[in-house]
């Protein structure tokens, strides 16, 4: 299978490579990047010397491919769906312009009115986890938000089990410099990110709109940069309805997610390692999950732990691919992580 | 095959002896065996730790 990556050059485009260069049943045919095109793509990610002699193209040389990952800045994604479409491939889109059914919210969340609302309702969310069937037949993929993501895998199961308040969800999420991108602005020097713990998002952060489409909850969201280049932590503190403990918790983690390739249960008694933390999840697909009953507040806390380049982004867009295709699911996605790291 | 009290995961009894403790393969929990006929499991006794966070 060949395929294509847009907008290779930032950090999302170089773990979509990283990951596909070492994919079995793969090949890497366009890499596209206004700014270096010419140039190796080696010289964007150095960790990638020697593995590959590709070179950047400009978009304008980009060749039809069975399937074209499109790693472009929110709203970059919009013009291009469309004629990618009629050339026939499939469309694994990792920017946020397909994700929304709902027209009206990316002019609440985005600022803009969507000119392909009816590619919206064809679009099937890039999350295996709840839509793989749906994602083995899609021609378009929309790879959700790495906060998003997160919050959906630990929130989802209690929305379904209809054990909690729906109507009263907050999710704290903390994430790395990396999810800013390349260019961050003043707010990524090294000055300004150092030892920071900033509120960057405390109301209103975009992914609001993608949890509560996938889980039906109405979330308040709050958005944290910390000291750390990958990963994000998304602690959801929902209310219960009823009194409920921590083995009907297990039961219903695990009734979601036992069989999932890329979900573990965290949740131990024993060790320092007791609850999910994505450090150890660098450079992995996986999404670390684990929970608490809090009886004296009627709470469940529910904590999703991924790399916010992997589960929150390349590495779930490959594992959808490998959905789409009939690949062996964990196809290209073995790395188990470091530890130290 | 009984169900750690902790996380109601499966145990199976394979060829444990009474006595013998071993985690439990989802939550970790230090399990001892508490009768082998019929099987039935307890939390190991363990050491409380503070962690001070």
């Amino acid at each position: 299978m060949n395929v294509a990556i847009v907008g290779g050059s930032g950090y999302t485009g170089g773990e979509l490579l990283r990951i596909l260069l070492g994919h079995p049943q793969v090949e890497v045919r366009q890499v596209t990047s206004e700014a270096m095109a010419g140039k190796p793509v080696w010289r964007a990610h150095p960790n990638l010397r020697k593995a590959t002699s590709l070179a950047f193209v400009a978009r304008s040389a980009l060749q039809p491919a069975d399937v074209t990952f499109l790693a472009t800045p929110h709203g970059g994604s919009v013009p291009l769906v469309p004629s990618l479409l009629r050339d026939g491939g499939t469309v694994i889109d990792l920017s946020a312009d397909y994700r929304l059914k709902d027209p009206t919210r990316y002019r609440e969340y985005y600022g803009f009115d969507h000119p392909h609302p009816e590619l919206l309702q064809e679009s099937v969310l890039g999350l295996p986890e709840l839509h793989r069937e749906a994602i083995r037949g899609a021609r378009l993929v929309a790879v959700p938000g790495c906060i998003a993501t997160a919050a959906i895998l630990a929130l989802a199961p209690l929305a379904r089990a209809g054990v909690i308040d729906a109507r009263r969800v907050v999710v704290d999420a903390k994430s790395g410099s990396s999810a800013s991108g390349q260019d961050p602005g003043r707010a990524g020097l090294h000055a300004e990110r150092s030892g920071v713990m900033r509120a960057y998002a405390p109301a209103g952060h975009r992914h609001t709109a993608e949890i509560e489409q996938e889980t039906g909850a109405r979330v308040a969201l709050s958005c944290h940069a910390v000291e750390a280049v990958r990963g994000v932590l998304a602690t959801v503190h929902a209310f219960a309805t009823r009194p409920i403990d921590e083995k009907e918790l297990w039961r219903t983690y695990r009734a979601a997610y036992g069989s999932e390739p890329f979900v573990r249960l965290v949740h131990e008694t024993d060790g320092i390692h007791r609850e999910p933390e994505p450090k150890i999840l660098a450079g992995t697909n996986y999404c670390d999950l684990g929970f608490a009953a809090d009886a004296h507040a009627e709470r469940i806390v529910s904590l999703a732990a991924i790399d916010n380049l992997g589960k929150g982004a390349a590495g779930n867009a490959v594992q959808c691919l490998n959905v789409r295709a009939g690949f062996p699911e964990s196809a290209g996605l073995g790395f188990l992580g470091l530890h130290p790291a | 095959m009984t169900e750690c009290p902790e996380c109601a995961a499966r145990v199976d009894h394979h060829d444990k002896i009474l006595g013998e403790v071993f985690p439990c393969r989802d939550c970790g929990t230090e399990l001892e065996v508490a009768a082998t006929e019929p099987f039935s499991v307890q939390p190991a006794p363990r050491e409380a730790e503070d962690w001070g966070e």
